[in-house]
């Protein structure tokens, strides 16, 4: 009998511990998000959705506010932008909290490489970018400066052709795009901008970032 | 510069036209024509006794043709289907329905009535769709006449008649008129050389005034086919004037939506489910209903040696099934963002297709304004971002309709409309509208709008295959890579096409029952 009730308990346990690590702790209405940026916000390049899982808290949520205050998500080269600043207009302040909390549980993977690019000159590029970026490009919150290692590549690469063009980071109410828009400076063609990506893409991902 | 045609030039053109009507005879004679396929229904071998799985990703209508083919056949079959309904792109919207559109979700507020639909989706089966024609049939579909081509709807161009709109019928009599008039003008028997002989010529004549209502004389005076000026009836029929055919060239209406109706899936006569075109959807259910799980978003897709495996979340909880098969309708651009274990050229091909971005926003009339102005069906055209608006087929001298206020298909059109909010997009719609109806706005409410690009779970409409990514990839896909195969209108060359999805499920379900049919032997 004692037996019997012991296993009960340990299945009972079990089943409650599983329950407990699979249970899904997303409010249904953003749900949505992994619809684009894919299974735990691992990025979608078919989509253009970038990975959100491993951006900081802090990250998502100044973005968010870009998007609805008409900061990102507006220039007309910017189609991808322009798709989730829709969204994002549509999130209410405890929504992104809600969302935060959703995120910042979700494993962060590894992601593959996709552009080539040739990272020992990368890498010498990247010596301007790990002053506000980390020297293993894990980011620096106090500086507002979000991690790189870890993103998408394409995503990267996509975000300083932005950068670039001036589709991102030309906002006055946008500081820290103008302040990254600036450092463009130092790379303006396409192929040092793939080389620094490529440099990235080999810095390991900084994992859980809060 | 610009070359000159010389008359012979053109009539050398002529000739051209001429000659391939020679050779359509001469090959039809042969037999070398293509002969129209009847046979619709694919005959997979029972399973007999042996246990077969296969989960299905999605209950659009590849998904449920699929579930319903195999389980004849005695596979066991369990569809996953990641939205709060089953039908996919086969969306019919009425009365309290809910569109999940990404930021925008909605409730229909159209009254409840069973005319009042609006197909949000697929929204007619051509004549030519014998598959999709056929499950209709099998499966109790009643199905009713659509309308595609009403020659008595409208065309606006604010470039022609000063944005006035002008009955379709009166722009392609006019149009046709003055082209065969010049045609006429150009031809003299004693200009012509072989082949034509004066006997030719003389045809040509009277094909050239029959084909534009030519006078005697070989000239344009205008047409009944324009539609009476007035009289007819009790009193002779007095023709309308003409438009200048300088005038009729300035509207974009020449371009293609002139010769729309003539276009592969586009010609007369169309059909509909009556009662909306999730009927099909419905009818499938009845059938294969008890195997479909709705809310069951998938995780990931892992091919194994002996089996294939799906996790998906359901009600808060991730659960997992392992088949034998898996049938993939999930959009390719999807699909990228789950986890799984294809090989590199495989996912290459799932990314390489575009998403097509067709909207489509509805109107409730609560009065059938059109029809004081004869026009039962159909559609009119304006080169607006609206650019269409459809008239109901059903539910004809009823008191209320639902109006089809913008059928939106290019892609950059279609965003333009998804980044705009929903009020914003109702209010344009109207505003254009009313440069084809004046009064419009007064008789619409409850206005829908479906961007199939933003909605939850698709994020786009059909897929573009640009031909590059075709020649690269389609037949990678169109393949099982393991146990897994793509499905969908996506993977067949009608994308967007409810017979797209029907043949892409044959096509799968065809290559399952090969695979069984060698382990059987």
């Amino acid at each position: 009998m004692k037996t019997l009730l012991l296993k009960g308990l340990v299945y009972w346990l079990l089943a409650f511990l599983s329950s407990q690590a699979i249970s899904d702790p997303r409010p249904a209405k953003l749900a949505i998000c992994v619809t684009c940026h894919g299974v735990d916000g691992r990025g979608n390049e078919a989509i253009g959705a970038p990975k959100i899982a491993g951006m900081e808290a802090w990250y998502v949520r100044d973005q968010l506010q870009g998007f609805q205050k008409d900061y990102r998500g507006i220039h007309a080269s910017d189609e991808n932008g322009r798709e989730m600043k829709a969204m994002a207009d549509y999130l209410s302040h405890s929504e992104i909290d809600a969302l935060v909390q959703w995120i910042i549980q979700w494993p962060v993977d590894e992601t593959p490489a996709t552009i080539s690019g040739d990272s020992t000159k990368g890498r010498k590029l990247y010596a301007d970018c790990a002053t506000c970026h980390g020297d293993q490009g894990q980011g620096i919150a106090t500086l507002r400066s979000p991690a790189l290692a870890g993103q998408n590549d394409w995503y990267l690469l996509s975000q300083l052709r932005n950068f670039n063009s001036g589709a991102r980071g030309s906002h006055p109410d946008d500081s820290y795009g103008q302040q990254m828009k600036l450092m463009m400076n130092t790379l303006t063609d396409d192929e040092s901008m793939r080389d620094v990506v490529r440099y990235i893409q080999a810095l390991p991902a900084p994992g859980y970032a809060q | 510069m610009d070359k000159v045609l010389s008359r012979r030039d053109f009539l050398n053109l002529v000739g051209a036209a001429g000659g391939s009507a020679a050779v359509f005879q001469v090959t039809t004679a042969l037999g070398m024509t293509p002969v129209i396929e009847h046979s619709v229904t694919p005959q997979l071998v029972p399973l007999a006794g042996k246990k077969r799985k296969v989960v299905i990703l999605g209950a659009g209508i590849s998904g449920l043709t699929s579930a319903y083919e195999l389980s004849k056949a005695g596979y066991q079959c369990i569809i996953l289907e990641a939205s709060n309904r089953p039908g996919g792109r086969n969306f019919t919207v009425r009365h309290g329905d809910f569109i999940d559109e990404v930021g925008n979700p909605q409730q229909c507020q159209f009254d409840q009535a069973p005319h009042l639909y609006m197909n949000a989706g697929a929204a007619r089966i051509p004549h030519t769709h014998h598959k999709i024609l056929s499950y209709c049939k099998e499966l109790g579909v009643e199905l009713e006449i659509f309308e595609n081509d009403n020659r008595n709807a409208w065309v606006q161009d604010p470039k022609f008649n000063q944005g006035k709109p002008v009955r379709s019928k009166e722009y392609l009599a006019d149009a046709r008129g003055f082209m065969t008039e010049l045609m006429a003008k150009s031809i003299a028997p004693e200009d012509l050389d072989k082949p034509f002989s004066e006997l030719d010529a003389g045809l040509l004549l009277d094909f050239l005034k029959s084909y534009g209502d030519l006078s005697k004389n070989h000239l344009y005076k205008g047409s009944t086919r324009a539609g009476l000026q007035s009289g007819g009836m009790l009193m002779p029929a007095i023709k309308k004037g003409v438009y200048d055919f300088s005038e009729l060239l300035k509207a974009d209406f020449w371009r293609f939506r002139m010769h729309w109706a003539e276009g592969t899936d586009q010609g007369s006569p169309l059909l509909q489910p009556v009662g909306g075109m999730d009927m099909i959807v419905k009818a499938f259910m009845k059938k294969v209903g008890h195997q479909v799980t709705t809310g069951a978003q998938v995780r990931s897709i892992m091919n194994r040696s002996e089996s294939i495996a799906v996790e998906y979340e359901h009600e808060g909880k991730r659960k997992q099934v392992e088949a034998d098969y898996c049938l993939n309708s999930i959009p390719t651009h999807l699909v990228t963002g789950l986890i799984h274990n294809f090989p590199t050229r495989y996912v290459e091909g799932l990314k390489a297709p575009g998403r097509g971005k067709l909207t489509k926003i509805g109107f409730q009339a609560n009065e059938r304004f059109w029809e004081k102005q004869s026009i039962y069906g159909g559609f009119s055209w304006t080169n607006q971002d609206i650019q269409q608006i459809w008239y109901p087929s059903h539910g004809i001298h009823k008191e209320k309709g639902i109006i089809l206020g913008a059928y939106v298909f290019g892609n950059k059109n279609g965003q333009m409309w998804g980044e705009l909010k929903h009020e914003d997009r109702i209010e344009k719609a109207l505003s254009q509208g009313e440069q084809v109806h004046p009064d419009y706005r007064k008789h619409l409410s409850a206005g829908v709008t479906v961007p199939w690009h933003r909605m939850n779970h698709m994020l786009g409409c059909d897929s573009h295959w640009s031909q590059q990514a075709r020649d690269s990839y389609f037949k990678t896909l169109q393949q099982a890579s393991g146990r897994h195969f793509m499905i969908g209108d996506q993977i067949s060359y009608h994308a967007a096409w409810q017979e797209g999805a029907v043949s892409s499920a044959h096509f799968a379900i065809n290559e399952i029952d090969q695979r069984e049919r060698v382990k059987t032997s």
